[in-house]
Protein backbone atom coordinates (compact mmCIF):
# COMPACT_ATOMS: atom_id res chain seq x y z
CA UNK A 1 0.00 0.00 0.00
CA UNK A 2 2.84 2.56 1.10
CA UNK A 3 4.37 1.61 -2.66
CA UNK A 4 1.05 2.20 -4.37
CA UNK A 5 0.89 5.84 -2.37
CA UNK A 6 4.16 7.05 -3.29
CA UNK A 7 4.00 5.80 -7.22
CA UNK A 8 0.16 7.66 -7.12
CA UNK A 9 1.49 10.87 -5.49
CA UNK A 10 4.58 11.07 -7.94
CA UNK A 11 2.02 10.36 -10.48
CA UNK A 12 0.12 13.20 -9.87
CA UNK A 13 2.71 15.46 -8.76
CA UNK A 14 4.46 15.04 -12.12
CA UNK A 15 2.03 14.92 -14.58
CA UNK A 16 -0.78 17.41 -12.70
CA UNK A 17 -3.47 15.29 -13.18
CA UNK A 18 -5.38 12.90 -12.09
CA UNK A 19 -6.59 12.85 -8.30
CA UNK A 20 -3.66 13.21 -5.29
CA UNK A 21 -3.78 9.99 -3.56
CA UNK A 22 -6.86 11.39 -0.99
CA UNK A 23 -8.63 7.65 -1.23
CA UNK A 24 -5.37 5.95 -0.92
CA UNK A 25 -4.87 7.69 2.53
CA UNK A 26 -8.73 6.86 3.58
CA UNK A 27 -7.51 3.46 2.21
CA UNK A 28 -4.79 3.42 5.16
CA UNK A 29 -7.14 4.48 7.44
CA UNK A 30 -9.81 2.04 7.02
CA UNK A 31 -7.14 -0.67 6.72
CA UNK A 32 -6.34 0.00 10.34
CA UNK A 33 -3.37 -2.01 12.16
CA UNK A 34 -0.44 -1.88 9.80
CA UNK A 35 -0.87 1.31 8.07
CA UNK A 36 0.66 4.11 8.63
CA UNK A 37 -0.63 7.26 10.19
CA UNK A 38 -3.04 9.80 8.09
CA UNK A 39 -1.20 12.89 8.75
CA UNK A 40 2.55 11.41 8.51
CA UNK A 41 1.05 10.50 4.83
CA UNK A 42 -0.34 13.83 4.19
CA UNK A 43 3.23 15.76 5.84
CA UNK A 44 5.43 13.73 3.79
CA UNK A 45 2.90 13.90 0.28
CA UNK A 46 3.16 17.84 1.36
CA UNK A 47 7.18 18.29 1.32
CA UNK A 48 7.24 15.77 -1.60
CA UNK A 49 5.12 18.22 -3.39
CA UNK A 50 7.10 21.18 -2.01
CA UNK A 51 10.72 19.69 -3.07
CA UNK A 52 9.29 18.67 -6.32
CA UNK A 53 8.04 22.36 -6.64
CA UNK A 54 11.40 24.30 -5.73
CA UNK A 55 13.49 21.80 -7.86
CA UNK A 56 10.83 22.10 -11.36
CA UNK A 57 10.97 25.93 -10.65
CA UNK A 58 15.05 25.58 -10.86
CA UNK A 59 15.10 23.69 -14.08
CA UNK A 60 12.25 25.88 -15.70
CA UNK A 61 13.60 28.86 -15.06
CA UNK A 62 16.78 27.82 -16.39
CA UNK A 63 15.89 27.46 -19.95
CA UNK A 64 13.43 30.61 -20.18
CA UNK A 65 14.76 32.67 -22.94
CA UNK A 66 11.98 35.49 -23.65
CA UNK A 67 10.92 37.98 -21.39
CA UNK A 68 8.53 40.08 -23.37
CA UNK A 69 5.74 36.75 -22.38
CA UNK A 70 4.92 37.12 -18.98
CA UNK A 71 2.33 35.58 -17.28
CA UNK A 72 1.02 38.84 -15.19
CA UNK A 73 0.82 42.59 -16.76
CA UNK A 74 4.29 44.45 -15.86
CA UNK A 75 2.02 47.61 -16.00
CA UNK A 76 -0.30 46.57 -13.70
CA UNK A 77 2.65 45.26 -10.77
CA UNK A 78 4.31 48.44 -11.57
CA UNK A 79 1.55 50.04 -10.38
CA UNK A 80 0.99 48.40 -7.60
CA UNK A 81 4.69 49.18 -6.36
CA UNK A 82 3.65 52.89 -7.10
CA UNK A 83 0.76 52.50 -5.19
CA UNK A 84 3.48 53.05 -1.83
CA UNK A 85 3.90 57.00 -2.01
CA UNK A 86 7.36 56.29 -0.42
CA UNK A 87 8.33 54.50 -3.96
CA UNK A 88 9.94 56.79 -6.40
CA UNK A 89 12.15 55.13 -8.98
CA UNK A 90 11.55 51.58 -10.11
CA UNK A 91 14.32 49.81 -13.02
CA UNK A 92 12.85 48.13 -16.05
CA UNK A 93 14.13 45.25 -14.34
CA UNK A 94 12.05 45.20 -10.95
CA UNK A 95 8.93 44.49 -12.28
CA UNK A 96 9.90 41.91 -15.08
CA UNK A 97 11.39 40.21 -11.43
CA UNK A 98 8.22 40.40 -9.66
CA UNK A 99 6.18 38.76 -12.26
CA UNK A 100 8.14 36.21 -11.94
CA UNK A 101 8.26 36.39 -8.09
CA UNK A 102 4.55 36.77 -7.98
CA UNK A 103 4.07 33.46 -10.21
CA UNK A 104 6.50 31.44 -7.53
CA UNK A 105 4.11 32.90 -4.75
CA UNK A 106 0.92 32.27 -6.00
CA UNK A 107 1.85 28.51 -6.84
CA UNK A 108 3.52 27.84 -3.07
CA UNK A 109 -0.12 29.57 -1.72
CA UNK A 110 -2.31 27.55 -3.85
CA UNK A 111 -0.24 23.98 -3.13
CA UNK A 112 -0.67 24.79 0.53
CA UNK A 113 -4.13 25.86 -0.10
CA UNK A 114 -4.91 22.73 -1.79
CA UNK A 115 -4.15 20.56 0.79
CA UNK A 116 -6.20 21.58 3.06
CA UNK A 117 -8.83 21.05 0.91
CA UNK A 118 -8.03 17.59 0.09
CA UNK A 119 -7.56 17.02 4.01
CA UNK A 120 -11.77 18.36 3.92
CA UNK A 121 -12.27 15.82 1.36
CA UNK A 122 -13.28 18.45 -1.20
CA UNK A 123 -12.22 19.37 -5.11
CA UNK A 124 -12.91 22.61 -5.20
CA UNK A 125 -10.45 24.92 -3.60
CA UNK A 126 -11.92 27.85 -1.34
CA UNK A 127 -11.15 30.86 0.34
CA UNK A 128 -10.87 28.87 3.92
CA UNK A 129 -7.91 26.51 1.78
CA UNK A 130 -6.28 30.10 1.14
CA UNK A 131 -6.67 31.40 4.99
CA UNK A 132 -5.83 28.09 6.53
CA UNK A 133 -2.43 28.18 4.32
CA UNK A 134 -2.04 31.87 5.47
CA UNK A 135 -2.50 30.33 9.05
CA UNK A 136 -0.24 27.74 8.55
CA UNK A 137 2.98 29.20 6.68
CA UNK A 138 5.35 31.64 8.94
CA UNK A 139 6.12 33.34 5.82
CA UNK A 140 2.65 34.30 5.29
CA UNK A 141 2.21 36.12 8.43
CA UNK A 142 1.44 39.54 6.28
CA UNK A 143 -0.98 38.14 5.06
CA UNK A 144 -3.72 37.66 8.09
CA UNK A 145 -5.53 41.05 7.37
CA UNK A 146 -6.49 39.22 3.72
CA UNK A 147 -8.84 36.61 5.37
CA UNK A 148 -11.69 37.68 7.71
CA UNK A 149 -11.63 36.78 11.21
CA UNK A 150 -14.56 34.48 10.46
CA UNK A 151 -12.40 31.97 8.16
CA UNK A 152 -9.52 32.21 10.79
CA UNK A 153 -12.18 31.20 13.34
CA UNK A 154 -13.38 28.12 11.04
CA UNK A 155 -9.38 27.08 11.41
CA UNK A 156 -9.52 27.52 15.52
CA UNK A 157 -12.38 25.18 15.20
CA UNK A 158 -10.53 22.64 13.06
CA UNK A 159 -7.51 23.00 15.20
CA UNK A 160 -9.74 21.96 17.90
CA UNK A 161 -10.84 18.69 15.95
CA UNK A 162 -7.48 17.76 14.83
CA UNK A 163 -6.26 17.14 18.27
CA UNK A 164 -8.45 14.09 18.38
CA UNK A 165 -7.37 13.15 14.64
CA UNK A 166 -5.45 14.76 12.25
CA UNK A 167 -2.96 17.55 13.03
CA UNK A 168 -3.51 20.63 11.29
CA UNK A 169 -0.49 21.99 11.33
CA UNK A 170 2.87 21.19 9.48
CA UNK A 171 6.44 22.10 9.89
CA UNK A 172 8.15 24.56 6.68
CA UNK A 173 9.65 22.39 4.51
CA UNK A 174 13.40 21.71 5.27
CA UNK A 175 12.94 23.18 8.74
CA UNK A 176 12.62 21.31 11.97
CA UNK A 177 9.50 21.62 13.74
CA UNK A 178 8.82 24.65 15.64
CA UNK A 179 11.26 26.88 14.05
CA UNK A 180 10.61 30.53 13.30
CA UNK A 181 11.58 31.18 9.77
CA UNK A 182 12.65 35.30 8.96
CA UNK A 183 11.37 37.65 11.59
CA UNK A 184 8.44 37.76 13.47
CA UNK A 185 4.95 38.99 12.29
CA UNK A 186 5.28 42.18 11.39
CA UNK A 187 1.66 43.01 12.25
CA UNK A 188 1.64 42.71 16.11
CA UNK A 189 -0.77 45.58 16.39
CA UNK A 190 -3.42 43.82 14.92
CA UNK A 191 -4.17 41.45 17.51
CA UNK A 192 -5.53 38.82 15.01
CA UNK A 193 -2.80 35.89 16.59
CA UNK A 194 -3.69 34.75 20.33
CA UNK A 195 -0.27 32.84 19.44
CA UNK A 196 2.25 32.84 16.31
CA UNK A 197 1.16 30.06 14.12
CA UNK A 198 4.08 28.05 14.58
CA UNK A 199 3.64 27.54 18.50
CA UNK A 200 0.36 26.42 17.78
CA UNK A 201 1.82 23.79 15.45
CA UNK A 202 4.10 22.46 18.57
CA UNK A 203 1.26 22.71 20.79
CA UNK A 204 -1.20 20.40 18.20
CA UNK A 205 1.76 18.24 17.11
CA UNK A 206 2.00 16.96 21.01
CA UNK A 207 -1.46 16.73 21.27
CA UNK A 208 -1.58 14.43 18.28
CA UNK A 209 1.30 12.61 19.82
CA UNK A 210 -0.29 11.63 22.56
CA UNK A 211 -3.28 10.67 20.86
CA UNK A 212 -3.11 6.64 20.03
CA UNK A 213 -6.72 6.41 18.18
CA UNK A 214 -5.24 7.89 14.34
CA UNK A 215 -7.15 5.16 13.43
CA UNK A 216 -11.06 5.61 14.57
CA UNK A 217 -9.88 9.41 14.12
CA UNK A 218 -10.63 9.80 10.38
CA UNK A 219 -13.10 11.83 8.40
CA UNK A 220 -15.30 12.04 11.42
CA UNK A 221 -13.23 13.55 13.62
CA UNK A 222 -12.20 16.52 11.93
CA UNK A 223 -15.69 17.62 10.81
CA UNK A 224 -16.31 17.24 14.43
CA UNK A 225 -16.62 20.44 16.73
CA UNK A 226 -15.47 19.68 20.03
CA UNK A 227 -14.01 23.12 21.00
CA UNK A 228 -10.93 22.25 22.04
CA UNK A 229 -8.42 25.04 20.96
CA UNK B 1 -0.15 41.26 -25.05
CA UNK B 2 0.75 39.96 -21.79
CA UNK B 3 1.00 43.40 -20.63
CA UNK B 4 -2.44 44.55 -21.78
CA UNK B 5 -4.82 45.58 -18.85
CA UNK B 6 -8.27 44.60 -20.96
CA UNK B 7 -7.99 41.34 -18.73
CA UNK B 8 -9.46 42.67 -16.34
CA UNK B 9 -12.08 44.00 -17.73
CA UNK B 10 -15.50 41.64 -16.63
CA UNK B 11 -13.43 39.70 -14.44
CA UNK B 12 -15.46 41.08 -11.58
CA UNK B 13 -19.04 40.90 -12.54
CA UNK B 14 -20.12 38.93 -9.67
CA UNK B 15 -20.50 39.56 -5.80
CA UNK B 16 -17.83 41.98 -4.63
CA UNK B 17 -16.90 41.92 -8.01
CA UNK B 18 -19.42 44.57 -9.41
CA UNK B 19 -18.69 47.12 -6.53
CA UNK B 20 -15.62 47.20 -7.25
CA UNK B 21 -14.69 50.33 -9.34
CA UNK B 22 -12.38 50.39 -12.51
CA UNK B 23 -9.93 52.44 -10.40
CA UNK B 24 -10.01 49.76 -7.51
CA UNK B 25 -9.15 47.33 -9.93
CA UNK B 26 -5.64 48.56 -11.05
CA UNK B 27 -4.73 47.29 -6.97
CA UNK B 28 -4.83 44.01 -8.06
CA UNK B 29 -3.59 41.56 -11.09
CA UNK B 30 -6.27 40.34 -13.48
CA UNK B 31 -8.07 37.53 -12.25
CA UNK B 32 -7.92 35.65 -15.39
CA UNK B 33 -4.09 35.74 -14.85
CA UNK B 34 -4.02 34.88 -11.39
CA UNK B 35 -6.53 31.96 -12.06
CA UNK B 36 -4.24 30.19 -14.82
CA UNK B 37 -1.58 30.02 -12.84
CA UNK B 38 -3.42 28.43 -9.95
CA UNK B 39 -4.09 25.83 -11.76
CA UNK B 40 -0.85 24.64 -12.54
CA UNK B 41 -0.56 24.31 -9.28
CA UNK B 42 -3.37 21.96 -8.71
CA UNK B 43 -4.50 17.97 -10.19
CA UNK B 44 -6.60 18.74 -13.94
CA UNK B 45 -9.98 17.53 -11.83
CA UNK B 46 -9.79 20.64 -9.10
CA UNK B 47 -12.09 23.34 -9.23
CA UNK B 48 -11.42 27.04 -7.76
CA UNK B 49 -13.91 29.31 -6.20
CA UNK B 50 -14.44 32.78 -7.37
CA UNK B 51 -13.75 33.74 -3.61
CA UNK B 52 -10.37 31.80 -3.29
CA UNK B 53 -9.10 33.74 -6.50
CA UNK B 54 -9.91 36.77 -5.36
CA UNK B 55 -8.75 36.05 -1.91
CA UNK B 56 -5.42 34.93 -4.05
CA UNK B 57 -5.65 38.76 -5.82
CA UNK B 58 -5.51 40.25 -3.28
CA UNK B 59 -2.67 38.18 -1.43
CA UNK B 60 -0.54 38.99 -4.31
CA UNK B 61 -0.82 42.77 -4.23
CA UNK B 62 -0.14 42.58 -0.55
CA UNK B 63 2.90 40.62 -1.15
CA UNK B 64 4.16 42.94 -3.91
CA UNK B 65 3.70 46.25 -1.43
CA UNK B 66 5.21 44.02 0.82
CA UNK B 67 8.62 43.40 -0.72
CA UNK B 68 8.37 46.95 -2.39
CA UNK B 69 8.13 48.73 0.99
CA UNK B 70 10.72 46.65 2.30
CA UNK B 71 13.30 47.32 -0.58
CA UNK B 72 12.04 51.01 -0.31
CA UNK B 73 13.41 51.32 3.16
CA UNK B 74 16.72 49.78 2.38
CA UNK B 75 17.15 52.42 -0.89
CA UNK B 76 16.66 55.29 1.23
CA UNK B 77 18.85 54.30 4.04
CA UNK B 78 21.33 54.07 1.50
CA UNK B 79 20.38 57.33 -0.23
CA UNK B 80 19.50 55.45 -3.78
CA UNK B 81 16.29 56.78 -5.44
CA UNK B 82 15.41 54.04 -7.80
CA UNK B 83 15.01 50.30 -6.89
CA UNK B 84 16.14 47.35 -9.00
CA UNK B 85 16.21 43.89 -8.72
CA UNK B 86 18.90 43.26 -6.30
CA UNK B 87 17.07 45.61 -3.86
CA UNK B 88 13.93 43.45 -4.35
CA UNK B 89 15.83 39.76 -3.88
CA UNK B 90 17.89 41.74 -0.82
CA UNK B 91 13.85 42.19 0.60
CA UNK B 92 12.77 38.53 0.10
CA UNK B 93 15.65 37.19 2.09
CA UNK B 94 14.64 39.75 4.99
CA UNK B 95 11.46 38.33 4.92
CA UNK B 96 12.01 35.24 4.78
CA UNK B 97 11.29 34.28 0.76
CA UNK B 98 14.78 32.61 0.54
CA UNK B 99 13.30 29.84 -1.74
CA UNK B 100 12.62 32.45 -4.17
CA UNK B 101 15.85 34.09 -4.23
CA UNK B 102 17.84 31.40 -5.82
CA UNK B 103 15.82 30.53 -8.83
CA UNK B 104 15.07 34.23 -9.50
CA UNK B 105 18.91 35.30 -9.31
CA UNK B 106 19.14 32.92 -12.33
CA UNK B 107 16.14 34.41 -14.09
CA UNK B 108 17.52 38.09 -13.02
CA UNK B 109 21.09 37.00 -14.63
CA UNK B 110 19.61 35.60 -17.77
CA UNK B 111 17.30 39.16 -18.38
CA UNK B 112 20.23 41.29 -18.35
CA UNK B 113 22.28 39.37 -20.37
CA UNK B 114 19.94 39.59 -22.93
CA UNK B 115 19.50 43.42 -21.76
CA UNK B 116 23.29 43.61 -23.17
CA UNK B 117 22.27 41.51 -26.03
CA UNK B 118 19.07 44.11 -26.84
CA UNK B 119 21.44 47.35 -26.23
CA UNK B 120 23.20 46.24 -29.05
CA UNK B 121 20.22 45.88 -31.16
CA UNK B 122 18.54 48.96 -30.11
CA UNK B 123 20.60 50.73 -32.10
CA UNK B 124 19.32 49.19 -35.31
CA UNK B 125 15.66 50.16 -34.49
CA UNK B 126 16.49 53.72 -34.36
CA UNK B 127 16.38 54.38 -38.25
CA UNK B 128 12.56 52.92 -38.42
CA UNK B 129 10.17 54.28 -36.04
CA UNK B 130 7.67 50.93 -36.90
CA UNK B 131 6.55 51.76 -33.10
CA UNK B 132 4.38 55.43 -34.25
CA UNK B 133 1.49 55.33 -35.42
CA UNK B 134 0.02 53.66 -38.85
CA UNK B 135 0.57 56.29 -41.35
CA UNK B 136 4.13 57.37 -39.55
CA UNK B 137 5.05 53.45 -39.66
CA UNK B 138 3.41 53.70 -43.57
CA UNK B 139 5.97 56.88 -43.94
CA UNK B 140 8.97 55.77 -42.59
CA UNK B 141 8.75 52.01 -44.38
CA UNK B 142 8.57 54.06 -47.87
CA UNK B 143 11.48 56.71 -46.92
CA UNK B 144 13.61 53.68 -45.73
CA UNK B 145 12.40 51.60 -49.06
CA UNK B 146 13.54 54.43 -50.99
CA UNK B 147 16.83 55.28 -49.47
CA UNK B 148 18.53 51.89 -48.79
CA UNK B 149 19.30 49.06 -50.74
CA UNK B 150 17.54 45.67 -50.98
CA UNK B 151 19.33 44.47 -48.44
CA UNK B 152 18.13 47.15 -46.23
CA UNK B 153 14.25 45.71 -46.42
CA UNK B 154 15.81 43.03 -45.20
CA UNK B 155 16.90 44.28 -41.95
CA UNK B 156 13.84 46.38 -42.41
CA UNK B 157 11.70 43.21 -41.14
CA UNK B 158 14.24 42.12 -39.08
CA UNK B 159 13.56 45.03 -36.78
CA UNK B 160 9.85 44.55 -37.09
CA UNK B 161 10.58 41.22 -35.15
CA UNK B 162 12.53 42.49 -33.03
CA UNK B 163 10.52 45.42 -31.89
CA UNK B 164 7.76 43.52 -30.43
CA UNK B 165 6.19 43.30 -26.86
CA UNK B 166 7.77 44.43 -23.85
CA UNK B 167 10.88 46.68 -25.75
CA UNK B 168 8.37 47.67 -28.05
CA UNK B 169 6.43 49.84 -25.45
CA UNK B 170 9.53 51.29 -24.46
CA UNK B 171 10.42 51.59 -27.54
CA UNK B 172 7.30 53.83 -29.04
CA UNK B 173 7.48 56.01 -25.31
CA UNK B 174 11.02 56.68 -26.44
CA UNK B 175 10.03 57.63 -30.23
CA UNK B 176 6.65 59.00 -29.34
CA UNK B 177 8.02 62.80 -29.02
CA UNK B 178 10.31 63.45 -31.58
CA UNK B 179 7.69 61.59 -33.98
CA UNK B 180 5.53 64.52 -34.11
CA UNK B 181 7.57 67.96 -34.04
CA UNK B 182 7.83 66.82 -38.18
CA UNK B 183 9.47 64.21 -40.18
CA UNK B 184 13.16 65.48 -40.02
CA UNK B 185 13.41 64.30 -36.89
CA UNK B 186 13.86 60.63 -38.19
CA UNK B 187 17.02 60.80 -39.97
CA UNK B 188 18.71 58.12 -38.27
CA UNK B 189 19.69 55.28 -40.42
CA UNK B 190 21.10 51.88 -40.28
CA UNK B 191 24.36 52.02 -41.78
Amino acid sequence: METNNQQQQQQGAQAQSGPYPVAGAGGSAGAGAGAPPPFQHLLQQQQQQLQMFWSYQRQEIEHVNDFKNHQLPLARIKKIMKADEDVRMISAEAPILFAKACELFILELTIRSWLHAEENKRRTLQKNDIAAAITRTDIFDFLVDIVPRDEIKDDAALVGATASGVPYYYPPIGQPAGMMIGRPAVDPATGVYVQPPSQAWQSVWQSAAEDASYGTGGAGAQRSLDGQS
Amino acid sequence: MADSDNDSGGAHNGGKGSEMSPREQDRFLPIANVSRIMKKALPANAKISKDAKETVQECVSEFISFITGEASDKCQREKRKTINGDDLLWAMTTLGFEDYVEPLKGYLQRFREMEGEKTVAARDKDAPPLTNATNSAYESANYAAAAAVPGGIMMHQGHVYGSAGFHQVAGGAIKGGPAYPGPGSNAGRPR
